[in-house]
């Protein structure tokens, strides 16, 4: 069965390559979100199988997005994979220890964007 | 994944890259005025700063369209522009700004 994915970024270049990736590539539904709030609400709405958020966002980053994720029953179970152009370990640390499922680093690899996270989230 | 698919992609990709280079080139052009506003000892805050988000998106979007070494390059002006206060003159980073943009300039 074809898996669903939200991803949630505020550069429409990265979120229309991604999303190119995961639907020729891979096969996958993906929904697109432009800011926090709006990813929110998609994920509430379309119960996606997993969500890429992007961490640097403007008004709701990624953190706070995944927060609110968590906090709100309907998303809770969501696996959650940050995606970063930050490649400092400090940075790392900080995002793993969030309890995401993984995190993700810019740029990423379009050919490889839906192995990384089918591996990621035991798809494979 | 068949090369009629590699290639379905790659094109779509091409599309993209089309698509987003004027976005692509106007933040390539912010970080060119901070580089001469470097040069000339004029760099403002709000320019530094814009100039610190313009290269970190180029170095989150220019390896997935496969210009690594532009990643390379964005992520060292990113390290630079995000430092507080302003960086002193220096021909590097025009050098690696006017790099950036011949790379950027090179993706058909």
């Amino acid at each position: 069965m074809a898996h669903s994915i939200l991803i949630v970024d505020d550069e429409d270049d990265i979120r229309e390559v991604a999303a190119l990736s995961l639907e020729s590539i891979a096969d996958w539904k993906v929904y697109a979100a432009s800011s926090g709030a709006q990813g929110l609400a998609l994920a509430i709405k379309y119960k996606p199988d997993a969500i890429v958020l992007d961490v640097m966002m403007p008004v709701m980053d990624g953190p706070a997005t995944f927060r609110e994720l968590q906090k709100n029953p309907a998303t809770a179970n969501i696996p959650v994979l940050l995606l970063t152009a930050k490649v400092q370990s400090s940075d790392q640390r900080r995002f793993a220890d969030l309890g995401v499922k993984a995190v993700l680093f810019k740029p990423f690899d379009p050919l490889t964007l839906a192995d990384q996270i089918s591996s990621a989230l035991g798809w494979d | 994944m068949e090369p009629a698919e590699q290639s379905a992609l790659s094109q779509a990709l091409d599309q993209l890259w089309a698509r987003f280079l004027p976005q692509i080139e106007e933040r390539v052009s912010i970080l060119e005025s901070a580089a001469a506003a470097i040069s000339a000892d004029q760099l403002s805050t709000a320019q530094r700063e814009a100039a610190s988000a313009a290269a970190h998106k180029l170095a989150g979007v220019l390896g997935t369209f496969g210009l690594a070494r532009g990643t390379d390059l964005a992520r060292e002006l990113e390290v630079t522009y995000s430092r507080e206060g302003v960086p002193a003159p220096s021909a590097h980073i025009a050098t690696i700004t006017a790099e950036l943009r011949a790379i950027v300039a090179s993706r058909k």
